[in-house]
């Protein structure tokens, strides 16, 4: 070592990284688990071990190889059928084969943020493992990335130009009589009674004015804290367009890309709101995310499964809200895969080919930061976003 | 790659799955992730290598599965035929998990006679079974759960192919059917649809089609004039459509050859999914004469004895001596090279079998 010209910081700095890693990890092998359901066949499971051996005995190259294939397989598995049909089995074995790659490149290339983003895929597509582990080494990982590879100012400049020659610039006009009523920190009695079982939506305010992602998150913020964190991303004005995608990404790569949630961090500055206490699922069955968009992105008309609380926290979303009542009129797409989204254009209906679409009645708001929106359960909504907006929804029973 | 065995006229069919090139220095053994299979005509025996070893006689074809053995097999000379289901893990001893035996001898050849017992005494073999294809209408089998499904007579298939989610029929007029998932197009309907019952590719009525292929998600077809038609999941550049992920991997090389054609990320130009079948030319413009689909990749043998594969690279599956994924077609000038003239080929999922000769003149 003493011969080695390599920056004395550097080495240690690496050094470090090892430590705090293999603290993470399981002491011995032995209680490094690897137990899989009989769904798992003989020939990954003996890979897994394999894996293990190697990574215990500190041979990285080949765990890496090793891994490498039972990232690959489990893969295929993830991709057969439907996603919720998917055995867990196989989202843990990937899990695994993304924490060794991960562990094993890091140790061997320094190349800390593809081993993040590695990390990021386990995380997306996997389930947990060995005490939800993944999570811990990101956090390792993201301590000891370089700063350097920031958007440049260019990026931001770009962003800002963005921001003032959005597409709709004009703000639509609430209609007279079709305003969501707005209520001030109703009681949990209150709201429950004259809205939960109802069933209306309601806008409340209040309460999300005090998270601290009111005042924290800000683009430098959420590239600071996650910007090198791999999330998913629609791209496509409308999902309904035959241009529409999905993508992964950083949050740097899509902030200068397109620009301008599945971080665990960033959910510490909001807060589940009380009243969701009062649906019957259990508080971890809460679905949380966060949306991010410039100025113009339009969700089209559809309905989820679940209660929805909509927290507007950046910028300010127009949304047009029908009754499930009103689904007659509003012309579900036939298809399985579309068949919880409307047809029509809501801004602009075809009223040709959708005629009955003018007997729907509807209730519409401008949420601004600070908000929250309650859609009742199968409520169809539409939203359009007026300027770059985050939004945090909870779905919840 | 692997080149003519000795002692065997033609190898049938390899059955491979899992497996990949090992690195230098590794030990084979403890890396094969699956078994290969392999049946020669000369003997009928199975043999069963890799993570796992084992033999059977009488086998006259043979399909698996990672966990799965399928064989047809006559265990005695004169006896009914039986398709028979092995776990993987028994290495092929004691009984089989699951058996059905063939009522009928059916199939390509006329019945002599109206003897209803299959197989022997000296009279016409079985057919070159066609699994998953059984020599008796009305069902056909896989290596997985359940074994047998039952199959339209009606439809007089002469070919059928799975992939990890569908399945692809060509009838006796030369028309292809397909069924089960449609999420990635495979199904070639121009929809997302699944279907549960087979249903004609309407965009090939007409044309007279000489082979089906199925891989993990996308699917193929070869016309009787050798043009090839394919359709299904792109991810990979398996259709030898534009990937968006090898274009990204292109750019992130240094000193690689950028495409022409790659914009900046300008989602429209890449397809990911391809719902109804695409003709294809090959560079050469040369016919094709058999083709076959692993689990993300592609190779294509043409009437002048070369080989062409495409898509997923990782595990040298393409022998093109590297491990880099295409999305468009290339040649396997290891054939050329060495004065081989290609044959036939097989994908298993992650690898490729090559039957080549000697090259002609």
């Amino acid at each position: 070592m003493s011969e080695a010209s390599l920056s004395d910081n550097k080495m240690s700095a690496t050094c470090s990284l090892s430590e705090e890693l293999r603290d993470l990890l399981p002491q011995t092998k032995e209680d490094f688990k690897l137990d899989f359901s009989e769904k798992v066949e003989k020939s990954v499971v003996v890979l897994l071990h394999q894996a293990r051996e190697l990574f215990y005995e500190g041979k990285k190259n080949e765990c890496l190889k090793t891994s490498e294939i039972i990232r690959d397989y489990s893969w295929e598995k993830l991709n057969t059928g439907n996603w919720r049909d998917v055995d867990k089995e196989w989202r843990r074995v990937y899990s695994y084969g993304c924490l060794l790659k991960a562990l094993c490149m890091c140790l061997k290339t320094d190349d800390i943020a593809e081993a993040i983003r590695v990390c990021d895929m386990g995380l997306l597509m996997g389930a947990s493992i060995l005490g939800n582990i993944l999570v811990k080494v990101v956090n390792v990982l993201q301590k000891h990335l370089q700063h350097g590879k920031r958007p440049s100012e260019t990026g931001i400049e770009e962003l800002s130009k963005k921001k003032t020659k959005s597409d709709h610039t004009l703000t639509p006009a609430v209609k007279l009589g079709t305003a969501v009523p707005q209520l001030q920190c109703p009681s949990l009695e209150f709201f429950r009674k004259n809205y939960l079982v109802p069933q209306k939506p309601v806008i409340l305010e209040g309460i999300a004015n005090h998270w601290p992602c009111m005042k924290k998150w800000s683009l430098d913020y959420i590239q600071e804290i996650a910007g090198c964190r791999t999330v998913p991303v629609e791209l496509g004005s409308k999902y309904t367009d035959e241009e529409w995608s999905q993508s992964l990404m950083t949050v740097n790569e899509f902030i200068s890309k397109y620009i301008v949630n599945k971080i665990p961090e960033l959910k510490q500055d909001i807060c589940i709101p009380d009243y969701c206490c009062l649906g019957n699922g259990e508080e971890e069955d809460i679905t949380i995310n966060a949306w991010f968009g410039p100025a113009g992105t339009i969700s089209p008309l559809h309905q989820d499964p679940q209660q929805n609380f909509l927290a507007q926290v950046l910028g300010r979303k127009y949304i047009q809200l029908y009754s499930p009542e009103e689904s007659e009129f509003l012309y579900p797409h036939e298809t399985q895969l579309l068949h919880n989204t409307s047809q029509v254009d809501v801004e602009n209906p075809n009223l040709i080919k959708f005629p009955k679409f003018t007997k729907a009645s509807y209730q519409s708001c401008i949420l601004n930061p600070g908000q929250i929106l309650f859609i009742p359960v199968k409520y169809w909504h539409y939203v359009r976003a007026l300027d770059i907006s985050f939004s945090v929804s909870f779905w919840w029973s | 790659m692997c080149t003519t065995p000795p002692q065997c006229t033609r190898p049938r069919r390899p059955s491979a799955v899992y497996s990949h090139t090992p690195p230098p220095g590794y030990n084979p053994q403890a890396l094969a992730l699956g078994e290969d299979v392999s049946s020669f005509p000369g003997d009928r025996r199975l043999v069963l290598s890799g993570s796992v070893n084992g033999q059977l006689s009488g086998c006259r074809d043979a399909m698996a599965s990672e966990q799965h053995v399928l064989v047809l097999r006559v265990e005695v000379e004169g006896t009914p035929a039986e398709v028979q289901a092995w776990a993987a893990a028994s290495e092929l001893q004691g009984e089989p998990l699951w058996t059905r035996k063939i009522l009928r001898q059916g199939g390509r050849k006329k019945d002599s006679g109206s003897g209803d017992q299959a197989g022997g005494h000296g009279g016409s073999p079985l057919d070159p079974a066609l699994l998953p294809l059984v020599p008796e209408p009305g069902w056909y089998v896989s290596p997985r759960q359940p074994f047998s499904q039952p199959l339209a007579p009606e439809l007089k298939a002469r070919q059928l192919v799975l992939g990890a989610e569908h399945a692809l029929l060509l009838d006796e007029t030369g028309q292809v059917y397909t069924w089960g998932t449609g999420r990635l197009g495979q199904l070639g309907h121009g929809a997302l649809e699944a279907e549960l019952e087979p249903r004609q590719v309407e965009a090939l009525q007409g044309l007279t089609m000489a082979q089906v292929a199925a891989g993990g998600w996308h699917s193929l077809c070869v016309s009787e004039a050798g043009d090839l038609y394919i359709w299904g999941w792109n991810e990979s550049g398996q259709l030898a459509l534009p990937s968006r992920a090898i274009a990204e991997r292109e750019k992130t090389v240094a000193g690689a050859k950028i495409p022409a054609t790659v914009g900046d990320g300008d989602p429209a130009q890449f397809i990911s999914i391809q719902p109804f079948p695409a003709f294809l030319d090959l560079p050469s413009g040369s016919e094709v004469s058999t083709a076959s689909c692993g689990s993300r990749h592609t190779a294509v043998v043409t009437r002048d004895g070369e080989l062409y594969t495409w898509g997923w690279g990782k595990y040298g599956q393409l022998g093109h001596k590297n491990t880099a994924s295409l999305d468009q077609p290339q040649r396997v000038d290891y054939f050329a090279d060495n004065l081989l003239h290609v044959e036939a080929v097989i994908c298993g999922p992650w690898n490729t079998y090559v039957y080549a000769v000697e090259g002609k003149n």
